[in-house]
């Protein structure tokens, strides 16, 4: 592994979420800040970066009051903005690095933005109903803490190399680690799919009924994860992104044997320059949680709030039952047992019970509504033993039927190409494994980064324009070091890819996306 | 005579009372009274009723079953009649004059010829026709088997072969054409024949159980305690031992006879009959039939002793009905009080589902009622295999199968136990469809129509069991007794043609227990006995002195040969099934959901193709209830398999999710819809990418006039005129057309307007 001088770690970043509703009179400005990274910045800069957004979030509400700024670079930084909730915004600051080449695509940022306070909703429900619930701002300030914390602590824990760190030495610097260019062939805040068959699908669908009707009368939900790939789900598509994101990250086998690194391209970053920031938020992790708290706007309080970090690392494991067991929801007073995780999900508005399953690779997530069970823990225990009375064959079946027709990790590598394969409409993507991807040099992936923001660009004009079509775009380009970078969208499907060492004509390079689009996409991209 | 007819209504009244019987006889009976009779002989080769008097003899045909059949009657000189027999080609007559003489009759020319046994010795224990190859004629004597061929231009019988052995008794079906020798003292030991069209098979010798009820007394077997009987084209015998009151049944292969397992009894008279491969055990003496289907390997039987009811007998219309109902048979009226007792002492069971009362001069023919079979048992999905196998009365198990199914899914029985309902129907059909006895039904039905006067169109079968299922409600008490004579034609016609061999290699399939070498054997030996039986039936039409009834036979032909077996195909589960279940369920739609994925896992097991209107259904359900994920899933894939319709459907639920509506739009292209994926496009207001789409899949059947009017109305003369030029360089001609005059002109308005 060539450890050198790779930089992609970020200088110096700044994210914080404040509400424009709070704090409004002079001297209580520190009132609207409901998070700030690094919380042991000093006031003066917490209010700094709160003030430059809100102004500018002011200034180009004049001209588009629907939609304020959504990046703004600066000469030194960029700002990306992100309004969560509303008058709730989330703003990211960092710093150009000195090798002035932009390593990142602003909507990968926003991405993760959009993600930790999707997430953050799914556990916690909004930020606004927390606040409305309690206006000293100290509940949702002491869940936010840690929730993002644990979140960003998502970026430094897949490698094997990092641990290590951990353990011997976090006095590095202040560096976190985001999407870089390299991840140019990634879509946070999409999910993938696992390609089934016909026969193993009707077994997944007979699965999922009997899942479905183990409450008897109220319809439970389900998500069923093979690896780290989703099989089925019944919820909407905004609550599967989110489940199936923290499936990946805290659920499924992969995630639950920490220490062996996901292939899921996703979230599967550049290895190499994890270190510096891992031991980063280690050191985060542990020593300025005390920061934080004498930093708390509510001193004193913070301990009086029950707070659940479901993000927190390795606090899944498997029971016995096969079920996945975690003590971050608390345990039962009068016993051993842990309480069952329950989440919101967006589109019913409804509580549930998270129940998850793992039969070797496969994962099944079963969402009970609170509102079912009348005796809380028994109810789910009961229920949760009538799963496995009902379902435990099916399972033995379709995990060996998944297993079967499974390619392994590189099942979705078509020889050739690199590629990434994005369904706006299902919030789907599919794209070369991580280990075929990282052998395109850096040239071709910087050009590939730089075309998605002309892609990302583009679409947002689209958006903009109100027209109902999304532009069907096509463009090729040959890199610098020979190399076809090619992005495709037709109609809320999207195609990126790389061609290296490719014959040099834009026929060759047509033609090439023609064949991927008859033998993976149905055709989808080949109209002439 | 009062105390008769109070004891026939008590018995009326008690197995009327709610259907507690699962077999029952239909009244009218055929009435075989003749004066002068001399009592009645059935033939089972040429399955007729012979009553002869002193110088004729009736027959009246008892397949197809029709109680109004009249007899037909040949002249015979007069003298002793021990037995008699039709020949097989239904030319001859064989009577036996004496224990030592056979008359043989040729019905034509009235000669007649005399065939004696050689020494005073040996007896005739009785005789039979063949269709053996080898000969014509089979003799039994108390000294073996003569194996006759008849000589019609000398006028005798030839001796082709001779097995010599002691005869007690002999036991012959025609439809197992198996002949069972009995000897020994005990008359346990047996030896049987079996002469198929392919040769004489011997069959090992063996003896039978018998139980010793004392230590020296040995009881001797009698011929009315064994029976042939032939069950989904094999061949068992059922031994009836009295002392251990057992009926032990016996299978038969080619080189072993294996005893099967034993039923108990529980009455000292035993008779057994077979309806529609359904073992009937009737207890004479306890007046109950116990019934077992002996396709499984279970000797249990199908539900409990129930009596044998007495059917459509007018009785609670007393007087009226009696003379109006029987056009001009009212004069035998008083009979009919004798009709009703049921298992009366001058009951004699024929082979193998009639009854014959001596006394009456009646013939009953037994029924299996398969609704009370199926109402009586819980067990839905044996309940459902057992419908299955029927053939008598295809069309009547089919709407049963059909009507259960319904209930069953219209009741939200558990999943599973519908899963293995459903398993049962489609595995059925898919083994139909390998031995095409489903497709053969259908054929029938084409060619009868063809042929017959009153056409209906290929659908309306549709539309006859559509019927059926209303009919079911109802008592069959009022139903004319046209049902019988279809019911027995059916069978016939399922019977005498390759149904049997379908039998042999559905048991092979299914026996998994039986090693292969015996199934060989059993093929050999079931099939073969059975394949032949077309010719009697065949031979019977050829003579139009019995047919005389055509017009009824043909109508009976047209409504139920169509239905050869009951299997159910996915079409039918559909619209019979799922869509007027989906009509009467309300609420939400997981359940039926779940029954049908289900379904398609089963078809998808046994590769057979499900109607897409299925899949439309279940489209419409999830897309009913905003599932658009779960459907999503279902499209991609493709457990609801792509077709015009989906995608249709899809369009059309689409107009509630854009998402669906793309699923939509992606199959039509998929599958090459090229005119309505244009259109689509159109609509969609994807202009260009419609045109290009024309253009590389050269779709001229869109009018060009579609795209000029959504050009126009862009607003955007570069549009217009892109879309004018494709169709200019695209269609030729298109420059001439009156599309390409009005719309440059607007174009050239649109330019000028810009310009100034």
């Amino acid at each position: 592994m060539g450890l050198a001088s790779v930089n992609t770690v970020i200088e110096d970043m700044q994210i914080c979420i404040f509400d424009l509703r709070r704090g409004q009179e002079e001297g209580r400005e520190l009132d609207k800040i409901l998070f700030f990274f690094p919380a042991d910045s000093p006031s003066s800069k917490k209010l700094s970066v709160i003030g430059l957004g809100e102004g500018l979030i002011a200034f180009t509400r004049i001209f588009s009051p629907e939609a304020a700024c959504e990046v703004i670079e600066a000469e030194r930084h960029s700002h990306v903005f992100y309004e969560a909730e509303p008058d709730i915004w989330m703003v990211m600051m960092i710093e150009k690095s000195v090798e002035s080449e932009a390593t990142w695509r602003i909507d990968a940022l926003r991405e993760i933005l959009q993600e930790v306070h999707s997430l953050f909703m799914m556990f916690h429900g909004s930020i606004r109903a927390m606040l409305e619930n309690e206006p000293t701002g100290g509940l949702v300030r002491s869940h936010l803490y840690p929730f993002i914390m644990d979140y960003l602590s998502a970026f430094q824990e897949r490698s094997p190399l990092d641990l290590e760190h951990c353990c011997s030495d976090f006095l590095v610097g202040k560096k976190l680690h985001l999407p870089s260019f390299r991840d140019c062939l990634t879509r946070r805040r999409t999910v993938q799919m696992l390609t089934v068959g016909r026969e193993a699908a009707i077994e997944v669908q007979l699965l999922v009924r009997i899942l479905e009707s183990c409450a008897g009368t109220t319809p439970c939900h389900s998500l069923i994860l093979f690896q780290d790939l989703l099989v089925s789900t019944t919820i909407s598509a905004d609550d599967t992104i989110n489940l199936f994101a923290y499936s990946v990250l805290r659920l499924t086998p992969r995630a639950l044997s920490s220490g062996v690194s996901s292939w899921s391209y996703l979230l599967k970053g550049n290895t190499v320059s994890h270190i510096a920031a891992a031991s980063t938020l280690a050191h985060y992790g542990s020593a300025s949680e005390h920061l934080f708290h004498s930093h708390g706007n509510s001193p004193g309080q913070d301990s009086s709030y029950n707070v659940k970090r479901p993000l927190w690392h390795d606090k899944w494991s498997k029971g016995k039952d096969g079920f996945l067991v975690t003590d971050v929801w608390g345990r039962e007073m009068d016993s051993m047992i842990s309480a069952t995780p329950t989440i919101w999900l967006q589109e019913t508005e409804e509580k549930v019970y998270l129940c998850a399953y793992q039969y070797r690779g496969l994962t099944l997530i079963i969402l009970i509504p609170v509102s079912s069970i009348s005796n809380g823990e028994q109810g789910v225990s009961l229920l949760k033993r009538q799963v496995l009375e009902n379902a435990s064959l099916k399972i033995l079946k379709v995990e060996e039927k998944l297993s079967k027709g499974w390619g392994g990790e590189n099942a979705y590598h078509v020889k050739g190409y690199r590629y990434l394969l994005v369904d706006d409409d299902r919030n789907t993507s599919r794209a070369s494994p991580p280990v075929k991807a990282s052998t395109l040099t850096k040239e071709s992936l910087l050009a590939m980064s730089k075309l998605r923001e002309e892609v990302d660009l583009e679409k947002r004009r689209g958006k903009l324009d109100s027209t109902d079509h999304k532009k069907n775009l096509e463009i090729c380009i040959r890199a610098k070091n020979n190399a076809w970078v090619i992005a495709h969208t037709m109609r809320g499907k999207e195609l990126y890819m790389v061609l290296e060492k490719a014959n040099e004509t834009l026929l060759y390079a047509s033609d090439a996306v023609e064949k991927f689009s008859n033998g993976y996409c149905g055709g989808t991209f080949s109209l002439d | 005579m009062s105390g008769k007819a109070s004891s026939s209504q008590h018995t009326v009244g008690f197995s009327g009372s709610g259907g507690l019987s699962h077999v029952y006889i239909q009244y009218p009976p055929l009435r075989c009274r003749i004066p002068g009779s001399r009592g009645l002989y059935y033939d089972d080769g040429s399955k007729l009723l012979l009553g002869p008097t002193s110088n004729q003899v009736f027959s009246w045909k008892t397949v197809p079953f029709d109680p109004h059949v009249a007899p037909t009657s040949d002249s015979i000189s007069e003298g002793p009649i021990l037995s008699i027999r039709y020949s097989l080609d239904a030319k001859f007559i064989a009577i036996q004059r004496s224990s030592q003489e056979i008359q043989i009759w040729h019905r034509e020319t009235g000669e007649t010829f005399s065939h004696k046994c050689r020494s005073e010795s040996e007896s005739i224990l009785g005789f039979f026709w063949t269709d053996c190859p080898l000969c014509d004629f089979v003799l039994v004597k108390t000294s073996g088997l003569d194996l006759l061929a008849c000589d019609y231009e000398s006028k005798l019988l030839d001796l082709v072969e001779t097995r010599r052995l002691n005869v007690s008794w002999y036991v012959y079906t025609h439809e197992s054409r198996l002949v069972l020798l009995a000897s020994g003292m005990q008359c346990k030991t047996f030896t049987g024949f079996q002469l198929s069209s392919a040769g004489i098979v011997r069959l090992p010798r063996f003896e039978m159980a018998m139980a010793k009820s004392e230590a020296n007394s040995k009881p001797v077997l009698a011929a009315e305690d064994i029976y042939i009987v032939t069950v989904y084209g094999r061949i068992y015998c059922m031994q009836i031992d009295r002392v251990a009151m057992l009926l032990h049944s016996y299978r038969f292969y080619r080189d072993a006879v294996v005893q099967q397992g034993s039923m108990p009894v529980y009455s000292s008279k035993i008779a057994v009959s077979v309806v529609d491969n359904v073992l009937l055990v009737h207890q004479v003496d306890a007046k109950v039939v116990i019934l077992y289907d002996i396709f499984a390997d279970s000797r249990a039987p199908i539900s409990a002793p129930l009596p044998l009811l007495f059917r459509g007998f007018p009785r609670s219309n007393t007087s009226s009905s009696r003379f109006s109902g029987k056009d001009g048979e009212s004069a035998e009226a008083n009979i009919s009080d004798h009709e009703a007792i049921i298992y009366g002492d001058d009951w004699t069971f024929l082979v193998p589902d009639l009854i014959c009362d001596v006394a009456n001069n009646f013939l009953w023919k037994i029924h299996l009622d398969l609704e009370a079979i199926s109402a009586s048992s819980s067990e839905v999905p044996s309940v459902l295999e057992f419908l299955q196998r029927r053939k008598l009365e295809a069309n009547k198990a089919k709407q049963l199968c059909l009507a259960i199914t319904r209930t069953v899914i219209l009741e939200r029985r558990p999943v599973s136990m519908v899963a293995r309902v459903i398993d049962v129907l489609v595995s059925n059909y898919s083994y139909s469809i390998k031995t095409g006895s489903y497709l053969k039904g259908i054929k029938v039905e084409r060619t009868s129509i063809s042929s017959g006067a009153h056409v209906n169109s290929p659908r309306s079968s549709a539309n006859i069991s559509a019927s059926g299922i209303d009919a079911l409600g109802k008592s069959y008490e009022h139903e004319p007794s046209a049902r019988v004579e279809n019911e027995s034609l059916n069978r016939s016609s399922n019977i005498s043609t390759s149904d049997s061999e379908d039998e042999a290699h559905f048991e092979s399939l299914k026996n998994t227990t039986t090693s292969l070498q015996k199934l060989d054997r059993e093929n050999i030996l079931g099939a073969e006995s059975a394949s032949n039986e077309a010719q009697p039936s065949s031979s019977q039409s050829q003579h139009p002195g019995l047919n005389n009834n055509p017009l009824n036979a043909s109508v009976s032909e047209r409504q139920e040969l169509q239905l050869a077996s009951p299997a159910i195909s996915p079409d039918e589960m559909y619209s019979f099934v799922f869509a007027p279940v989906e009509e009467e369920m309300v609420g939400d739609p997981s359940y039926l959901v779940a029954i049908i994925v289900e379904f398609l896992r089963s078809t998808n097991l046994e590769k057979i193709k499900v109607h897409p209107n299925l899949y439309v259904l279940t489209i419409q359900l999830l897309a009913r209830n905003e599932r658009y994920t779960e459907l999503t899933l279902f499209i991609i894939n493709k457990v609801l398999e792509p077709s015009k319709e989906v995608a249709m459907q899809l369009l059309e639920s689409g107009r509630q999710n854009f998402q669906i509506r793309k699923l939509g739009l992606d199959m039509v292209r998929h599958l090459s819809l090229h005119h309505d994926y244009v259109v689509l496009l159109v609509q969609d207001g994807y202009y260009l990418e419609a045109l290009r789409y024309a253009r590389k899949h050269k779709v001229t059947t869109v009018r060009p006039s579609l795209f000029l009017e959504a050009a126009l109305a862009s607003n955007d003369s570069q549009l217009l005129a892109a879309v004018l030029r494709f169709f200019s360089d695209f269609i030729p001609g298109f420059r001439n057309t009156s599309d390409h005059h009005t719309y440059h002109r607007i174009l050239s308005e649109m330019n000028s307007a810009i310009a100034t």
